[in-house]
């Protein structure tokens, strides 16, 4: 193989999308969550968008790059919030390790599969940002924690669905590749 | 290189982002005195705010009438903007001094320190957990970390993060918010002071809008605290000034031991635009108590 064939081969199997998607995913997402989400007024049952996402890379993203994806998109959204620097970036990073694990189990076609894993998803990444809270002494008390995390968590679940299939409609269009159920990006 | 014999150095923690992610949120929750994570997330503010004070402008001498004109009328513009936001100031602490001096007179003449207006440019957090806005006004205006902020001489938060310009405001509605405060009965406001009840406020970080969700803590059961009564900030801790108003008792439920107090606050955080923040200082003797604590840890 000569040296173009060689390098436009490499290319090929190059992710694409993935920095524009994780930036730019990132940031809009953490706008909307700062600034539009708490306008509907749905107090408890607010849902979770930025987890959804989140998902959606352990999912259904290349897993060229391990979790390093996760994690800076949770780096995003600790930039853009109040709480301890680097919460969310562990939880999304353990969050992609889990939705590989989960992946082998469940097919994340099937909608039923995806509310599951969404409502799991987002009750133990919240769950999680509590006990982070309280190990540095500002939580809110466990049984408080655990019902505002169910109710979020049955929020998102629906959502998921959804926005999933928006999600695999919206790559399709870019031009993005599948393969093994795998976006290339 | 076998895996065990691997140094720990920072190229080893750049091949392993989690790790290094996690050494930080140790670092910052162990030491919380360092604000670590504070300071890392104002890297990326600062810039933009540096950015917006470096543009060149031309000396005003050498404009054209036009362009003066133009100027002169921008000046003029923010200072009827500035006297009209202090004139909404004036007026709200006036309201709310008179329903104050109704329910504890000896609070509503307490004179509050000087204050800085600010507006409030963003409001909302990525985490639906945690409850901040951000202000336009910071270092440069004399604002330092840890002031109160308040709308008239209702109680919204604390200065959290600084900036040159600008600066990070936790409400009071933040789970790691807290502060000391006294119940205050509008009906017996002639009461011995030392008999007042004494209570500990903490956000609990509810979606917003979270109102009437502000509950107070360390309310002994069996004190004589009812619905309608007065929750004003004591200068117990020295991190707020005695008599900034918090809201009003709506509801008590008796725990095991202690007195489940949920209060309304006085304040709509969500549609809050305008508010002040205190040139109020913690006492020395605190921060030296805090240094010599933090010499013997």
């Amino acid at each position: 193989m000569n040296l173009a064939a060689r390098v436009a081969f490499t290319r090929s199997r190059q992710v694409r999308w993935r920095g524009r998607i994780v930036i730019g995913g990132g940031v809009v997402l953490a706008v909307v969550h700062a600034a539009l989400l708490h306008r509907l007024k749905l107090e408890d049952f607010t849902p979770d968008l930025y987890t959804v996402a989140a998902l959606f890379l352990g999912l259904f993203a290349s897993r060229h790059g391990r979790y390093g994806p996760s994690l800076v998109f949770g780096l995003i959204r600790d930039f853009f919030s109040l709480g301890l620097l680097g919460s969310y970036a562990v939880l999304y990073s353990l969050l992609h390790k889990v939705a590989g694990r989960a992946r082998e189990k469940l097919d994340p076609e099937r909608p039923g599969n995806v509310f599951v894993m969404a409502v799991i998803g987002t009750f133990l990444v919240n769950f999680g940002y509590h006990v982070m809270l309280a190990v540095g002494g500002d939580g809110v008390g466990w049984s408080r924690a655990i019902t505002r995390c169910a109710s979020t968590a049955i929020a998102t679940g629906p959502l998921a669905v959804l926005l999933f299939p928006i999600a695999h409609f919206m790559l399709e269009k870019l031009g993005a590749k599948r393969s093994g159920g795998f976006w290339n990006i | 290189m076998r895996r065990s014999e691997e140094k720990l150095s920072l190229s080893w923690l750049l091949r392993h982002p989690l790790v290094a992610t996690c050494i930080l949120l140790a670092l910052t929750i162990a030491l919380p005195y360092l604000r670590v994570g504070e300071r890392l997330k104002l890297m990326t503010f600062l810039p933009l705010a540096r950015a917006s004070a470096d543009v060149e402008q031309t000396p005003y001498e050498e404009l054209e009438d036009e362009q003066k004109v133009r100027v002169d009328l921008a000046l003029e513009r923010e200072r009827v903007s500035n006297l009209e936001t202090e004139n909404a100031r004036l007026r709200a602490a006036l309201s709310q001094l008179d329903a104050l001096a109704q329910a504890a007179p000896g609070f509503a003449e307490a004179p509050l320190p000087a204050a800085v207006n600010a507006r409030v440019i963003f409001r909302g957090d990525a985490s639906t957990w945690r409850h901040c806005c951000w202000i336009n006004r910071g270092r440069q205006q004399g604002v330092e970390e840890g002031m109160p902020v308040v709308a008239g001489r209702s109680l919204v938060g604390r200065v959290f993060m600084v900036g040159d310009g600008h600066a990070c405001v936790q409400l009071l509605t933040d789970p790691g918010f807290l502060a000391s405060c006294l119940i205050v009965d509008p009906d017996d406001p002639a009461i011995d002071p030392a008999a007042r009840v004494r209570a500990v406020l903490r956000g609990d970080g509810s979606a917003m809008p979270h109102f009437p969700r502000l509950e107070l803590e360390d309310v002994p059961a069996g004190a004589p605290v009812k619905a309608g009564m007065h929750v004003v900030t004591n200068d117990y801790s020295g991190q707020f000034p005695a008599g900034l108003a918090v809201g009003v008792v709506r509801e008590t439920i008796p725990q095991a031991g202690f007195l489940q107090v949920r209060i309304e606050a006085n304040l709509d955080l969500l549609t809050l635009e305008v508010v002040q923040v205190l040139m109020h200082k913690r006492p020395e003797l605190e921060k030296e108590a805090l240094a010599l604590l933090k010499r013997k840890k």
